[in-house]
């Protein structure tokens, strides 16, 4: 299968911060991934990177087999961007500048470009500088998905947009995979990659600290485990894979990283009334690796 | 781990302060920047005079020769006295710091009471310890402590020319002169305030208030070329400033208008301001319109597009100032004639003709420096472009870093050679209007002959771009207004030929005054290609930088 993003080693430094260290990371054609980090991890740094818009200080982008930052001109037919924030040309309106990006990017399938401004409500007659932000955001949405790229580099492309054009975009990411297209996509949205992503990537201070579908990770994750015993709670602290247990009278709360078995053998012996088990979400998942105060991020303005 | 709770508390005056402090220290600077501006230039033009006349035969032939010249008078102001320094001082810097004071203040004051709004900088103020007229007042303030600021240096060096035996002219004098020039900077930051509510938008209230500047103008310019329409100059706060009559009979009771208009205006915008909605304006602005596609299909349209205002603009200045200079050749050639000041000013630049010949070799100096003005304009266009963001939506797509610059500096060569073509052109449309022995093809060569430096400006420009972004604005105005300086010394003074070879503007020949030199002006294009082409390679290689 073709891979649509590789890179190797790549890593850049602003002055003595770095902001991306030796990613090693590959997507395939078709794929759809999620790009998870708190503010200032390095997520943005590696759009541009791929974009060619910032120089990189060591390794190698790909697209599509074709060096982002040696030959971006030829990689950006094939890819579509979309930022977090609309810097649009104030005294242009939504239709100009639709046309003006769709003559300049050399594609646009016209039909869904007039179905996307159905679907987003947007008013194309209005001139940018008139637009609030969510509207701004939804022309340079529309702007990246009429082309129907190769690749969608996606860099919290919903910021500003209410629920239900969230709902929106993501059918937009649907018809994307149907049509065997790869997204990047980099959001602050758990639910929104929880709901639309094959795999997810999470960075943490500029370094990929996890990588692969969101079965794998559950799977190495702690499970969640609730139960209530008929008889006094054994003692649980030889069972291998417990932590943070939790003991309520006959009640029971804790974490079981690795089988779960061994810990069922034990209550078995006392008998369980009731017992719960729950894998944990992405938000859990992402919280595990930054701490629930959020104290491994660093300054997005620093580095991002 | 738990911070210490620590709360700081300004006392609430000073957090409702915020909006005057603010607008102080920012119209502050700028005001007292450009006060030393004014000020050098009025000192230089009192200096001057002593050199450029020295007896008083010269001194009167000179008064003499402008004696009924209505062009003149049209473009400079009714002149009065030119035989005395105060006269000519008053002619020489008058229109100069008027205009240049006008536009500042324009500029300063919608960039506050439209211009914050438009960046919703304006909500924070307003979600603070003040209201929207509050505000208003102290924005007002704010703008009063900046035009202090634009006076203060402005009196210090006029007073301080005024005290040297020379020029001899009285505090009192200077300083009524001084307030008089710069009632032109009051009236338009009044008038800025105004517009700011009536427009949606900073760019139009800019436009609004370019257009109250231009009809001022035109009247006064009315007026000062028939005696019969000299009624018209109180229709014009232009107008007023001229009967004034500073330094030449003073006349204060025209201040009264100045005042009325000031104080009218400033409480007019305050209510306004008090009574609507943040955002709203008393003109309706235009949100939606039809997509005019024309030229955006693709990135040398959208630049055409975007800059076509600013284009139309320089090349319909640079056409008015060539016909000036055309229609006033024959009369000022004829001063020259008489002033032995003038015409070393001219051999000092090369020059060697004499009559409407010389003049116009001397004053398309000044059409070089206005054509490298437009070309420092389009180099600070680019650079907003990629600090504003926008260039990333053009650079994600398939277009190559160094199309699109290259594209950039040739829409600005492109300004530059229609403009300067053009001034040619329509000085000499001016020169046999007046019957001036010019010929065509020597105008012509006039205009080409601004090109070289404003090639060089642009090389120079583009490199910047290349190799340090957020310094190109800077560099580029700087080597501008350096080649300013240096011109005028070497006008002025014998100079030392390093300083002179410093300025792009003093490496091409006067011409009419002087057969263009083509080596020079080679070696300035040649150069100027040179420093663009090193900048297209750098910014290839660079990072894209935000503001």
């Amino acid at each position: 299968m073709e891979t649509a993003i590789r890179t190797e080693n790549l890593s850049k430094t602003f002055g003595s911060t770095e902001a991306l260290a030796e990613l090693d990371l590959e997507v395939s054609a078709g794929e759809v991934i999620g790009y998870l980090g708190p503010n200032g991890a390095g997520k943005t740094t590696t759009i541009r990177l791929l974009l060619g818009l910032i120089r990189a200080t060591r390794g190698r982008a790909e697209i599509f087999g074709l060096d982002a930052q040696a030959d971006p001109v030829r990689a950006h037919r094939r890819v579509a961007y979309v930022p977090g924030e609309a810097s649009l040309w104030p005294s242009l309106t939504g239709t100009e500048t639709l046309h003006l990006l769709g003559r300049v990017q050399g594609t646009v399938d016209i039909a869904y470009r007039d179905l996307l401004i159905q679907r987003f409500e947007l008013d194309p007659s209005k001139k940018v500088r008139a637009y609030s932000k969510g509207n701004r955001q939804k022309v340079i949405l529309i702007a990246g998905l009429m082309t129907r790229a190769d690749l969608l580099l996606l860099d919290e492309p919903t910021s500003g947009l209410d629920p239900l054009m969230e709902r929106a975009f993501r059918e937009c990411v649907d018809e994307a995979r149907e049509d065997g297209r790869t997204v990047f996509l980099s959001s602050h949205i758990l639910s929104e990659v929880e709901a639309v992503c094959d795999r997810v990537a999470i960075l943490r201070a500029g370094h990929l600290v996890e990588v692969g579908t969101l079965a794998e990770m559950r799977h190495l994750s702690a499970l969640q485990l609730e139960a209530e015993l008929d008889g006094p709670v054994p003692d649980l602290s030889t069972v291998p894979g417990i932590s943070g247990l939790e003991v309520d009278g006959s009640r029971i709360r804790c974490q079981v990283t690795g089988p779960v078995e061994p810990l069922l053998t034990v209550l078995t012996r006392v008998g369980v009334r009731h017992i719960i088990s729950k894998e944990p979400s992405l938000e859990e998942l992402f919280l595990a690796h930054y701490g629930a105060d959020g104290s491994e991020g660093g300054s997005e303005d620093a580095v991002a | 781990m738990r911070w210490p709770r620590r709360k700081e508390v300004y006392g609430e005056r000073r957090a409702a302060r915020a909006v005057a402090v603010t607008t102080a220290t920012r119209a502050g600077w700028q005001g007292a920047l450009w006060g030393l501006v004014f000020g050098a230039t009025i000192a230089a033009s009192a200096s001057a005079y002593a050199g450029l006349f020295p007896t008083t035969a010269s001194r009167a032939r000179m008064a003499l020769s402008f004696q009924g010249n209505t062009a003149w008078a049209a473009l400079f102001g009714p002149l009065r006295r030119l035989d005395t320094v105060a006269g000519y001082t008053v002619y020489k810097s008058g229109m100069t710091v008027i205009i240049l004071g006008a536009i500042w203040g324009l500029l300063v004051a919608t960039r506050v009471l439209r211009g914050e709004e438009d960046a919703g900088r304006w909500e924070l103020f307003l979600s603070g310890q003040t209201t929207r007229g509050r505000a208003a007042v102290q924005a007002a303030i704010g703008l009063g402590a900046g035009f202090v600021a634009l006076w203060v240096p402005t009196a210090l060096l006029t007073v301080g020319a005024g005290a040297s035996p020379k020029v001899n002219i009285g505090i009192g004098a200077s300083l009524f002169f001084v307030t008089s020039l710069l009632a032109a900077a009051a009236m338009f930051m009044a008038i800025g305030m105004f517009v700011g509510q009536l427009a949606a938008t900073r760019r139009d209230a800019n436009l609004l208030g370019a257009g109250v500047l231009a009809a001022s103008y035109l009247i006064r310019m009315a007026a000062d070329s028939d005696a019969g329409l000299a009624w018209l100059r109180w229709l014009s706060p232009l107008g007023w400033i001229e009967e004034l009559r500073p330094l030449t009979g003073s006349r204060p009771f025209a201040f009264i208008p100045i005042v009325a208009l000031v104080a009218v205006l400033v409480v007019v915008a305050i209510r306004v301001a008090r009574q609507r909605d943040l955002g709203a304006s008393v003109l309706a602005s235009r949100d939606t319109a039809k997509p005019r596609t024309l030229l955006l299909g693709g990135q040398a349209g959208l630049t055409v597009r975007l800059t076509r205002p600013v284009i139309a603009g320089w090349i319909f200045a640079l056409f008015v100032t060539g016909l000036v200079f055309g229609l006033v050749a024959q009369a000022a050639g004829t001063a020259v004639r008489g002033a032995r000041g003038l015409e070393q000013a001219i051999e000092r630049l090369g020059g060697t003709s004499s009559g409407a010949a010389s003049y116009l070799g001397f004053v398309f100096v000044i059409a070089a420096g206005l054509v490298a003005i437009a070309v420092a304009g389009q180099i600070t266009a680019a650079r907003n472009e990629e600090a504003a963001g926008h260039l990333d939506n053009l650079l994600v797509r398939p277009v190559a870093r160094w199309r699109w610059l290259v594209v950039r500096l040739s829409v600005a060569l492109g300004l530059v050679v229609v403009a300067s073509v053009l001034a040619g052109f329509a000085a000499w449309l001016g020169a046999v209007s007046q019957h001036a022995d010019v010929g065509l093809g020597e105008l012509l060569k006039a205009g080409l002959n601004v090109i070289p430096p404003a090639v060089f400006v642009l090389g120079i420009g583009g490199l910047a771009l290349g190799l340090w972004p957020r310094g190109a604005i800077g560099v580029v105005y700087g080597l501008v207004v350096w080649s300013f300086v240096v011109e005028t010394i070497a006008a002025a003074f014998d100079s030392n030929h390093w300083l002179r070879d410093t300025s792009p503007l003093l490496h091409i020949a006067p011409v009419p005054a002087a057969d263009p030199n083509w080596t020079a002006a080679g070696w300035l294009i040649a150069l100027g290609l040179l420093a663009a082409a090193l900048g297209v390679a750098a910014f290839g290689r660079r990072d894209l930088v935000g503001a």
